[in-house]
């Protein structure tokens, strides 16, 4: 290549090619600014990813990107390298709220949502609170208190899994009305134009839309909401139980950070959150009869943030790549892989 | 000869052709292929059958026809212009292969060069005129390749009909002179008359003769080098002189077939863990993945 | 140099002014089956519109002396195809003057979103539909793509709101 991206003219300008939903058109009317693309945790991985934020509805959407091998872009008397596609496409900002309120959960206690939706990170998740309609979205997945007119919360599995099962029920029907081929058998062809979809199972269907669901929830909520649709368990996590350390790596799978970044960080918030206010004491003394037992069960399965518990994840780094190997051959048996692949 | 038809879209293969002389019909007839423009990096290369009854061979050789190689362009021009004249006996049919046409057929997926290029449009060609109804007894072919390779499978694909394929059959038979006549007339008016498909600024259509080792053609070649597209499609890109040149002064376009350092297939399945630890072990789901889609992180 | 580059970045946001979502000019666009490892002005239409023919199945072009087959593709209903592109510093520092003068207006106060180190994005261009391409085949109803766009369908069932009990 003798003349690179380098060559200078200063008109070479990235070009990023978006389908955004009409409406966002029609507010641009009313508005000077008010949408803005942050950084928040993707509630799946906890990594970073695009989100775009309108300010004025308020609305949240997810950044679906495009993407494929060897491809660009003509963009009128121009030409733009990657060939990328980008989606805005509204997302249930409840998910990624349930990713901090599970986060929190680690702390067992009633906390108010500005103290739970907070991230060194990704600073901007405080704009989710700005989102409309939050109190009504919580009660899909919280227990919630109200002292002197405050609201606090507390991560419910039990609502949440109810929840969730709505989802992959609407999933659902949206799949078979879209003829999407979910049988489990057939991969090698992407899509079929008629005829054969309807010979997929409705277990076919209710267990791609769990996949597509666990797209935006944590690994472990993923595993129970599947036990809670009794859908059949993949023979492979049979054969390959994974280990106790596998199950307490949880939240280590995000690969971004090694083990002690992680670990160290996880000290700190807990620190931080260990300073409750007069309310949440007030709360934490009071209240514990009259909660429902399931959200105690909950808590002896999830990772506490103890901080001795802590300190063995961090004595037990040398054990822990595999558990990772477990964790990844569990993942890679539940997942497909892209059919390239082999 | 009138080329409109080929001026109305030259970004594929065109063909035309003489009326069949009705004597044709009847009588056997001797049929001549030959071709002109196979070696040149610009413009198209062009086939072409010559055919006359066994009975009026002699009146065409009176004609003084030769290896058009041998003949200047006006007396290419002149000889052409007396086979018209003959059309009572003389029938002629080509086959102008567009510059895009070579580029794309050699450089496709499945390569196919320009030797099956040129057999099965000579073949083509044969068959035309046997589906006009032409007579033909026997076909006399300047070969391309091995000429032994080359009429054995002429001859099967044309049993009833003596196959001769023969080096320099333009110089030894007058009805294959006929006929590169014909193709190098054709040849030399499309390159002369070549509407360019693009809309190209400051155009130099002194290209010289467009053979590769060419001082001029090399110069116009460089001259008309664009980093994105590379050439018009004048040019034949399949041509090592056309891809050296691209080499050097356009972008390096990769294609899904292009041969590259690193491996696809089983090496893919590793790259989503060793090579770069920071992606998320978690796969979207195949939804996603069948769509080509995923998260964006950067913007 | 992208990571290093997707730190810094991190936490910085992409404002995308919503005027210029009003009405950009029509764009053309080709999603080509290769990678052109460039981004700048290029004489598309001098070189490869003219040359785009309409064959029996599909459109016909070829780029570089390959073969293309494509197909126009619409965008998915209730959406808008935007060309957008980021504004360069000069730009910037006169359009934030211009938020200046118009704070009062501004329903929300601009610190609440806008920062110093914020990067400000805008749409250049819009379109409705483009033109896929395959390499000597048409892209069809199997293509990735194809299947991309019905996306923004399913999103929307997924992410509706649940009925209540």
């Amino acid at each position: 290549m003798a003349r690179g991206a380098d060559g200078g003219e200063g008109a070479r300008v990235w070009q990023h090619v978006f389908l955004l939903p009409e409406y966002l058109k029609d507010a641009s009317k009313k508005m000077k600014s008010g949408l803005v693309f942050v950084k928040l945790a993707n509630p799946c991985s906890g990594e970073g990813a695009i989100y775009l934020i309108n300010m004025c509805l308020p609305q949240l959407f997810e950044i679906k990107v495009f993407k494929e091998k060897n491809h660009s872009w003509f963009i009128n008397e121009s030409v733009q390298s990657g060939g990328l596609l980008h989606f805005a496409t509204p997302v249930d900002p409840l998910f990624l709220l349930l990713h901090y309120l599970i986060k929190a959960d680690k702390e067992g206690k009633f906390q108010p949502l500005d103290q739970v939706v907070m991230d060194d990170m990704f600073p901007d998740c405080i704009l989710l609170l700005k989102l409309p309609e939050l109190e009504k979205l919580l009660r899909h997945v919280t227990e919630e208190k109200e002292v002197d007119k405050k609201k606090y919360y507390k991560y419910s599995k039990e609502k949440t899994l109810k929840w969730l099962e709505k989802k992959v029920n609407q999933t659902v029907a949206a799949l078979k009305t879209s003829k999407v081929n979910v049988s489990a058998r057939v991969q090698s062809t992407a899509f079929f134009s008629g005829g054969q979809v309807s010979s997929d199972k409705d277990e076919d269907y209710v267990c791609y839309a769990h996949g597509l669901i666990s797209d935006y929830i944590p690994k472990q909520l993923s595993d129970d909401l599947s036990k809670y649709l009794k859908l059949p368990e993949p023979p492979a996590s049979v054969r390959n139980p994974p280990s106790k350390k596998a199950k307490l790596s949880d939240e280590p799978v995000n690969a971004k950070e090694d083990y002690t970044k992680f670990n160290s960080k996880d000290f700190k918030t807990v620190k931080k959150n260990s300073k409750m206010t007069a309310a949440q004491k007030a709360l934490a003394k009071v209240d514990k009869s009259g909660m429902k037992s399931g959200s105690t069960k909950t808590e002896k399965g999830q990772v506490t943030a103890d901080p001795r518990k802590a300190l063995l994840l961090l004595l037990g780094l040398k054990t822990l790549p595999k558990g990772y190997i477990q964790l990844l051959l569990h993942f890679l048996e539940n997942h497909q892989m892209p059919k390239e692949a082999f | 000869m009138d080329l409109s038809e080929l001026e109305r879209d030259n970004t594929g293969r065109c063909r035309l052709s003489s009326p069949v002389p009705p004597v044709c019909l009847k009588e056997p007839c001797v049929l001549g292929v030959d071709e002109a423009g196979r070696g040149p990096v610009l413009g198209p290369m062009v086939y072409a059958i010559c055919y006359c009854p066994l009975s009026r061979l002699e009146d065409l050789e009176a004609l003084k026809v030769a290896d058009s190689k041998t003949l200047s362009e006006s007396e290419r021009d002149r000889l052409f212009a007396k086979m018209e004249e003959d059309g009572d006996f003389v029938g002629w049919a080509l086959d102008v292969l567009s510059p895009n046409l070579i580029s794309t057929s050699m450089l496709g997926r499945v390569k196919y060069n320009l030797n099956a290029l040129s057999h099965d449009t000579a073949t083509g060609l044969v068959q035309f005129a046997l589906d006009q109804g032409v007579n033909v007894a026997q076909v006399f072919v300047d070969t391309v390749g091995l000429p032994e390779t080359y009429q054995e499978r002429l001859q099967q694909r044309f049993p009833g009909i003596e196959v001769t394929v023969k080096a320099k059959a333009d110089a030894l038979y007058p009805v294959v002179s006929a006929a590169s006549i014909c193709a190098k007339v054709a040849r030399d008016q499309a390159v002369k008359n070549w509407k360019f498909v693009e809309k190209l600024q400051d155009l130099d259509t002194d290209y010289g003769s467009g053979y590769p080792n060419d001082p001029k053609t090399k110069a116009w070649l460089r001259k008309h080098v664009d980093p994105v597209f590379g050439f018009p499609q004048f040019v034949r890109f399949s041509w090592r002189t056309a891809q050296s040149i691209l080499e050097t002064e356009a972008e390096d376009v990769k294609w899904e077939d292009s041969e590259t350092g690193d491996q696809e297939g089983p090496g893919k399945i590793k790259s989503y863990f060793s090579e770069s630890p920071q992606t998320c072990l978690r796969l979207p789901h195949r939804y996603f993945q069948e769509r080509g889609l995923e998260s964006a992180t950067v913007l | 140099m992208e990571n290093s580059y997707e730190e810094t970045i991190d936490k910085r946001r992409v404002h995308l002014r919503p005027d210029t979502l009003r009405d950009p000019a029509p764009a053309s666009l080709h999603l080509l089956p290769c990678e052109v490892p460039v981004n700048r002005p290029t004489p598309v239409g001098r070189f490869f519109t003219p040359a785009i023919r309409l064959g029996s199945d599909g459109l016909e072009a070829s780029f570089r002396g390959r073969s293309l087959r494509g197909e126009e593709v619409v965008v998915p209903p209730g959406f808008v195809g935007y060309v957008m592109t980021e504004e360069k510093a000069e730009v910037l520092v006169a359009k934030q003057d211009d938020h200046e003068r118009e704070e009062q207006e501004l329903e929300e106060p601009p610190e609440a979103l806008e920062r110093d180190c914020d990067r400000f994005m805008g749409a250049t261009a819009s379109f409705s539909s483009f033109t896929v391409w395959g390499l000597e085949s048409i892209p069809g109803p199997d293509a990735k793509l194809r299947g991309a766009l019905s996306w923004p369908s399913l999103a929307a069932a997924i992410h509706a709101q649940v009925p209540e009990d």
